[in-house]
């Protein structure tokens, strides 16, 4: 085909302008704003000091806000992670059986992927509302009378459940797609050769589908340390700072407190355990 | 690019795998599975359900206060009040505004990328697509931070322009991907033939290409269009002027301002904005699970 050196990259041009202005340049201006401190609205210069602040350990007690945050996030990302995992596998296990209607359950499953994170956010509240909520009366006698919510760990919890249900059927249909490139062949040799059903899976699902599990673990943990959405609709970060994770604490800190600096530091840090996840999701990709 | 897992082609797997252990056993399996997982689906969907009965139930008799009794009625006041509600009504036109805008500019940028990416072979291309597979991986919630003060002060806050930016730019990756891969599943031969009568680049993209793209096109325009729509941090950032928040920020601040009263009217909301996502949903969901699976576990 003829055509000029230059065709290629004039046809890529209006995407990667785009990239630049909404993603590039204010990275960059992250960087710079977390250098800085804003005083009555005029930014002024002051090195390292926010991480500093930040990152103070306190002669290792780890008790600022940060840390606090950051092992919330942790907490929430730990069981989101496991419980979507596990649960993704089982499901994915069911629908690699073939039975009919399958799509149909798939579709049905997803749905909840197609739902603003602040609607979803509003339904969990509702059904575990003090005194109203449907959920809460059921739970009731098991937990006992302070309302779910109202406590540190039942917060989490609702805010857990609120996400796995929005992710599952992401992470069932990538866990899904892997197992589906294991040709079939493979289980009628195994069959054939009298293995049980625990030695199929160990030898060869599992070995087959490592690498998607691997790639949905790490897209699912990202997606924990961004999660915001769920916390603002469900929790706001209550009770107390009990769930006040890291995307909650930098948006407060900037839209409440207009502590820019900080709240940039604060995203930088994000951004490096993002590109951290994100330099090994290109290393599994790879292999 | 059927990336999209074939979960219903029987394969003599299936029938082996059951085993000799004989034909109770083969019809067992399947009922039992069956029955877990319409169980599975009925928890899935109860949620939605419940705010969808909840929507329709007289103010104040909804959560808790037991409305499902006999003499109960379907009402549908919350939604003739919101869908006359001049404010209600501003924020989804304007959720309309920002989503199609967004997916629009994206999926004109995309066409030509993905082009460029499926049949050139240009200095920098391989970067550049590892470059984009690791911006899908990033999340954009740590850039928010930088875009508000930067919109603040270049006066772009509460603007259609800032939103319809942002938006376009948060399809871009993965929108790339998927016209990759679906310019590289049409053949050459159009193109060649076109050359060889004449055709220059723009009118051979115009007339052959973008007309045969098309499908795919169309999953990447509505796949955006849903993500926007739903998108509830960006816009909760980016806007703060009544005349210019969208539907999910309106929501937000309705259930902040209310603290337990009227919830009815709140559900009826929900159902309105999740509306169109789940009906987009249903109606292209191969766009959407394919798209997914193409995003993630190509490279």
């Amino acid at each position: 085909m003829r055509h000029n050196k230059l065709t290629p990259y004039l046809l890529i041009a209006p995407a990667f302008v785009l990239i630049a202005l909404v993603t590039l340049y204010p990275t960059w201006y992250s960087f710079w704003l977390s250098l800085n401190r804003s005083r009555r609205g005029a930014l002024e210069f002051i090195g390292f000091e926010n991480y500093r602040n930040i990152l103070d350990t306190d002669g290792f007690q780890f008790r600022n806000d940060f840390w606090e945050s950051l092992w919330n996030t942790l907490t929430f990302g730990f069981f989101f992670v496991l419980i979507t995992v596990v649960l993704a596998f089982l499901l994915a296990i069911i629908f690699n059986r073939r039975l009919k209607g399958t799509t149909v359950y798939m579709v049905i499953i997803f749905v909840p992927w197609m739902l603003s994170e602040i609607v979803s956010g509003i339904m969990f509240r509702w059904l575990f509302l003090p005194q109203f909520g449907l959920l809460q009366n059921w739970l009731a006698p098991l937990v006992g009378e302070t309302p779910i919510l109202a406590s540190g760990a039942g917060a989490m919890g609702v805010v857990i459940g609120a996400t796995v249900w929005r992710s599952l059927a992401f992470a069932t249909l990538l866990i899904l797609a892997g197992m589906q490139t294991i040709a079939s062949e493979l289980y009628d040799a195994a069959a054939i050769d009298g293995a049980s059903g625990w030695q199929r899976f160990r030898y060869i699902t599992w070995p087959l589908v490592r690498p998607t599990t691997t790639i949905t673990v790490l897209f699912l943990t990202i997606q924990a340390v961004n999660a915001a959405g769920m916390f603002l609709a469900i929790t706001d970060g209550g009770p107390g700072r009990s769930t006040e994770v890291l995307s909650l604490f930098m948006y407060r800190e900037a839209l409440e407190f207009f502590n820019f600096g900080y709240a940039a530091a604060l995203s930088v840090i994000m951004l490096g355990l993002n590109s951290i996840l994100a330099l090994i999701y290109l290393r599994v990709l790879r292999d | 690019m059927s990336t999209l897992p074939n979960i219903e082609a029987h394969s003599r797997a299936a029938s082996v795998q059951a085993g000799p252990s004989g034909r109770v056993r083969r019809r067992l399996e399947p009922l039992l599975l069956h029955t877990l997982l319409i169980i599975f689906c009925i928890i899935v969907l109860f949620p939605i359900g419940y705010v969808i009965l909840t929507s329709l139930a007289p103010s104040r008799t909804a959560l808790g206060r037991g409305f499902f009794n006999a003499e109960s009625q379907l009402f549908f006041g919350h939604y003739t009040r919101l869908l006359s509600n001049s404010r209600f009504l501003v924020y989804i036109l304007n959720s309309a505004i920002n989503s199609i805008g967004g997916a629009a500019l994206t999926t004109f940028c995309v066409a030509l990328a993905g082009y460029a990416f499926a049949r050139f072979r240009f200095r920098g291309r391989r970067a550049l697509l590892a470059f984009l597979l690791a911006l899908l991986m990033l999340p954009n919630l740590t850039n928010l931070i930088p875009l508000y003060k930067l919109a603040s002060d270049l006066q772009l806050r509460d603007t259609y322009l800032i939103m319809i930016l942002v938006y376009a730019s948060y399809g871009v990756p993965l929108g790339i991907w998927i016209m990759k891969g679906f310019f590289e599943s049409i053949p050459r031969e159009l193109e060649e033939a076109a050359a060889v009568d004449g055709a220059g680049l723009w009118t051979m993209l115009w007339r052959i290409i973008i007309p045969l793209a098309l499908p795919g096109l169309t999953s990447v325009m509505i796949i955006n269009f849903v993500y926007n729509w739903n998108d509830f941090l960006t816009a909760l950032i980016l806007l703060s002027s009544t005349a210019m928040k969208t539907a999910t920020v309106g929501l937000f601040d309705f259930q902040n301002q209310l603290s337990g009263n009227d919830n009815e009217l709140l559900a009826a909301a929900c159902v309105i904005i999740m509306l169109p996502g789940i009906l987009i949903f249903l109606v292209a969901r191969n766009a959407f699970l394919e798209g997914i699976a193409e995003g993630a576990v190509k490279g």
